[in-house]
């Protein structure tokens, strides 16, 4: 399932909000409106958790993890740290890196199996996110951009890349990650997909202006409701340009 | 949203509104107090400056109506055409000309009189200058009243044009007045246009929109068209004229098989054939309706033919449809917007539009490069959750039976009783029986409560609770017996006696009446115990009751003679008078003097209060108290006290 979410008026909840297999972390806003949203939808199968790094809400974008392990950066305090491993499941490892990079969700997009990076993150790094995330990690860039985190989104079952992504980098990513891969936009054409939506193996959570076309995209790229990566090209096609030119 | 907006156009003011406006604006905004013994060089600018404001505020005012309209060669074909077909084109035209030339001459005005106004030599005539500048002005946009009332109504028409936006996905509904067209709309979109009996009830183009495969489709109703020569076409069929020519839209023609619009289906064909021309390059769609009257096949063989050329056109697809049953309105909507769909995708892949969204057309599948499995993680319970949903969807849900038994379907409400048995379901349960509420007498452990009920009753039974003794009577018990009886006899008829003496309606005696005289006394009760039977020998000293006298005169000795008291009492026969109000309803005598100290304490207390002589010495404290006499007229208070 896909559902549209606005957290107070901003209809970029991937900052706000990280989502995972094994869990999902919620900033801390001012109204529960957002967070309850997750919960309703989630907190029966996974925790949902009110987090916070560095005393900043963005955690979507300063935090990467999956079902194996979670990432935070350095400026994480103690008591932050605490809290999250708390309240995470116990086999999902939790590790602050030392890192240049800091804002580690948008330099890092992962799912449970592949890691695209950004190409100038540590080595160091670069190891621990393998060890700890259970990962196969590539350095690369999307549409020739670096920040591979902000410009993709992954799950075991699809990824979702920046519109301008040509068809040849298409083709390499897909097979790097070893999913099936659209080019598509969130929030009425935004380009920072990631920023615009969360998704994991059964739901999807996207930004209020997301329109029907792109959350007919999501839907299928992601295989949510039953819905196949082969519709955008078969039966959406005719939508897609109509709507798109 | 829409491209064009014409809502925002402001008010177009009359032009003795116009005048007004501007002068009240000048007097206004400008400085008014000026002195003849002022510098020549001040007075000259003092009006000046309420030349200049005044041709500044004329130039900006009609600058802004000559911008705000729109020009009809930079609108969008449609709407210049519309426009023209409404408003006149030469009309309009000269109106926004006029009033622009109009402002060049106000200009002038201005620039003429500011430049006599350097030579004027005295505040007298420097004011005559201003005086004839700002006439002039007035003069001018007097003269163009009728161009200002003209562009007022056409802003006020503009505003209530329906917003449509020529470049979107459109559909375009045409034919024959009263052949259904508005039904459609309305079946279609939440346009809510009038629908009535007669030809050309609507009068104008309306807009509806309707979804489509994520996308939003505009629909458009237009006026019914007859087959004349298009010199001869009203305003109101040229309006649905414009649209089918300048909008590429699907469009719906739509033919009326019933003929219940007045017209034969020959004439709606020459009307097809006629107005051919402006379908050329749109996806077409010919739509029979009302179907529920005369459908396609129906039809006779002469009939038909005349449809032939329509059914073999390849580019035609010819629908039926019913606006009453429903019949056919969902595929005449999907087919129009899927035939417009490719066609729009089409020319646009025709054109280089397309090239730049092509990497987002396309998924891109992996080819596989190790031989890891990689399989997506999703929690049993998500899983569990879905199964459930599916089998949900699985049961035979109420309305899968009522499509299954069609009009014999009656809704079984009983079926899902539970804790009934199959067999008592359907049992009808009275609701009065012989007059009593059966929901009353309906009690879950009532067959308990009678067994129990019965269980009582039986060991009763067994211990002999019923059975009468038989009574052997004896003497004395004889005795007891008779006197039993006469007692009751007695009691019967002293409760008798007292009914009757409660029925009376004698008035109550007053307090003044003597005493009623008692038929009770110890002799009496004597004689008629010892007449019971009762041995009353031994009962002299028997204290039976305090028995008070039966009148004054035959009343006991008082202990002490009372010199002063009642004379009266001497005598039983003396006549009784009034008794004295300070004696009614008193008891007794020592009542008597309770009551009277009271009365004394009462009197000796205002007295000592007021320093009164005594009882009959009224006092009244103050005649005539200051807040209960003060006038208080003035503003209507006279009453308030």
């Amino acid at each position: 399932m896909a559902f549209r979410v606005q957290f107070e008026n901003n209809n970029e909840i991937g900052v706000f909000s990280k989502l995972t297999n094994s869990y999902c972390l919620v900033g801390i806003g001012g109204s529960e409106n957002f967070y309850s949203t997750f919960e309703s939808e989630l907190s029966e199968t996974i925790p949902v958790i009110h987090a916070s790094l560095a005393g900043c809400r963005i955690i979507g974008r300063m935090s990467v993890g999956n079902k194996h392990g979670l990432l935070v950066p350095n400026s994480t305090f103690d008591t932050e740290l605490q809290h999250l491993r708390n309240s995470l499941p116990d086999k999902v490892k939790l590790q602050r890196i030392e890192e240049r990079l800091s804002a580690l969700g948008n330099v890092v997009a992962c799912n449970d199996y592949v890691a695209l990076v950004h190409p100038d993150i540590d080595r160091e790094t670069e190891e621990i996110i393998a060890d700890t995330l259970n990962v196969e990690v590539f350095r690369q860039t999307i549409a020739n951009n670096v920040l591979v985190g902000s410009y993709s989104v992954l799950s075991n079952r699809g990824a979702l890349v920046h519109p301008n992504t040509p068809l040849s980098d298409q083709q390499e990513l897909s097979t790097l990650l070893q999913l099936p891969l659209a080019a598509g936009t969130v929030n009425r054409g935004s380009n920072a997909v990631a920023a615009g939506m969360v998704v994991n193996d059964w739901c999807a959570f996207t930004g209020m202006d997301t329109t029907s076309t792109e959350v007919t995209v999501i839907e299928s790229i992601f295989r949510l409701n039953d819905a196949v990566p082969s519709a955008i090209t078969s039966s959406m096609r005719a939508t897609l340009i109509e709507s798109m030119t | 949203m829409s491209l064009y907006n014409f809502k925002k156009i402001a008010v177009v003011p009359t032009a003795k509104d116009f005048i007004d406006i501007m002068l009240s604006k000048t007097q206004r905004k400008t400085p008014t107090v000026v002195h003849k013994h002022y510098k020549i060089s001040r007075i000259r600018s003092f009006y000046m400056r309420k030349i200049k404001y005044t041709q500044q505020n004329f130039h900006d005012r009609l600058s802004q109506i000559l911008t705000e309209f729109p020009k009809l060669d930079d609108v969008h074909p449609f709407y210049a055409d519309l426009m023209n077909v409404l408003y006149d084109k030469d009309h309009y035209k000269l109106a926004l000309g006029q009033l622009n030339t109009a402002k060049h001459l106000i200009d002038n005005v201005s620039r003429d009189y500011l430049r006599l106004l350097k030579y004027g030599d005295s505040l007298y005539r420097c004011k005559q200058l201003k005086r004839a500048a700002l006439g002039r002005m007035a003069t001018i946009m007097k003269r163009q009243g009728a161009n200002l009332t003209y562009l007022e109504q056409v802003r006020q028409h503009l505003a209530r044009l329906p917003s449509i936006d020529p470049y979107t996905r459109t559909i375009i509904i045409c034919g024959f007045p009263n052949v259904g067209k508005s039904s459609f709309i309305n079946k279609i979109t939440r346009a809510d246009v009038e629908v009535q009996p007669y030809a050309f009830t609507t009068k104008s183009l309306y807009v509806g929109h309707t979804d489509y495969k994520y996308l939003r489709w505009q629909v458009i109703d237009t006026p019914g068209i007859l087959d004349h020569p298009l010199e001869e076409r009203n305003v109101i069929e040229m309006q649905a004229v414009t649209a089918l020519a300048h909008l590429r839209a699907c469009v719906l023609y739509f033919l009326d098989l019933s003929e219940q619009c007045g017209h034969l289906l020959d004439e709606q064909i020459k009307l097809y054939e006629s107005i051919k021309p402006l379908f050329a390059n749109k996806p077409l769609i010919i739509v029979a309706n009302k179907t529920d009257i005369v459908k396609l096949d129906d039809l006779t063989s002469e009939r038909k033919a005349l449809l032939k050329d329509i059914e073999e056109d390849p580019n035609v697809a010819l629908l039926e449809m019913s606006t009453i049953t429903d019949f056919g309105v969902m595929e005449v909507k999907s087919a129009a917007c899927e035939k417009l769909l490719t066609y729009r995708v089409d020319q646009k892949m025709r054109t280089k539009k397309v090239d730049g969204i092509l990497n987002r057309l396309h998924v891109t599948i992996p080819e596989p490069r190790d031989n890891v499995e990689r399989p997506p993680c999703i929690p049993d319970s998500i899983l569990m959750k879905k199964q459930q949903l599916a089998d949900k969807r699985k049961r035979k849900l109420e309305r899968d039976i009522e499509l299954e038994e069609g009009d014999d379907y009656v809704l079984d409400r009983n079926k899902h009783y539970v804790e009934i048995p199959e067999e008592e379901r359907y049992d009808i349960i009275p609701e009065i029986w012989e007059g009593h509420n059966v929901a009353d007498y309906i009690d879950p452990d009532i067959f308990q409560k009678l067994e129990e009920l019965e269980r009582e009753e039986e060991v009763r039974e067994q211990s002999g609770m019923y059975i009468v003794p038989k009574i052997e009577l004896d003497d004395t018990l004889r005795e007891i017996k008779a006197l039993a009886i006469k007692i009751r006899e007695k009691k019967f008829i002293l409760k008798d006696e007292a009914r009757v003496n409660k029925q009376s309606n004698k008035p109550k005696l007053p307090r003044t009446v003597a005493a009623k005289i008692r038929n009770r006394s110890v002799t009496r009760l004597r004689s008629e115990m010892t007449e019971l039977g009762v041995d009353m020998t031994d009962t002299d000293n028997a204290h039976f009751t305090k028995t008070k006298s039966r009148s004054r005169s035959a009343g006991p000795v008082a202990k002490r003679m009372k010199m002063d008291v009642d004379k009266r009492s001497e005598s039983k026969n003396r006549s009784v008078s009034r008794t004295p109000r300070n004696e009614l309803g008193v008891k007794d005598v020592a009542m008597q003097r309770r009551v009277s100290k009271l009365a004394h304490l009462a009197i000796s207390k205002k007295v000592r209060k007021y320093g009164l002589k005594g009882e009959a010495d009224r006092f009244i404290g103050t005649k005539k108290p200051k807040h209960l006499f003060a006038g208080k007229r003035g503003i209507g208070k006279t009453e308030r006290r």
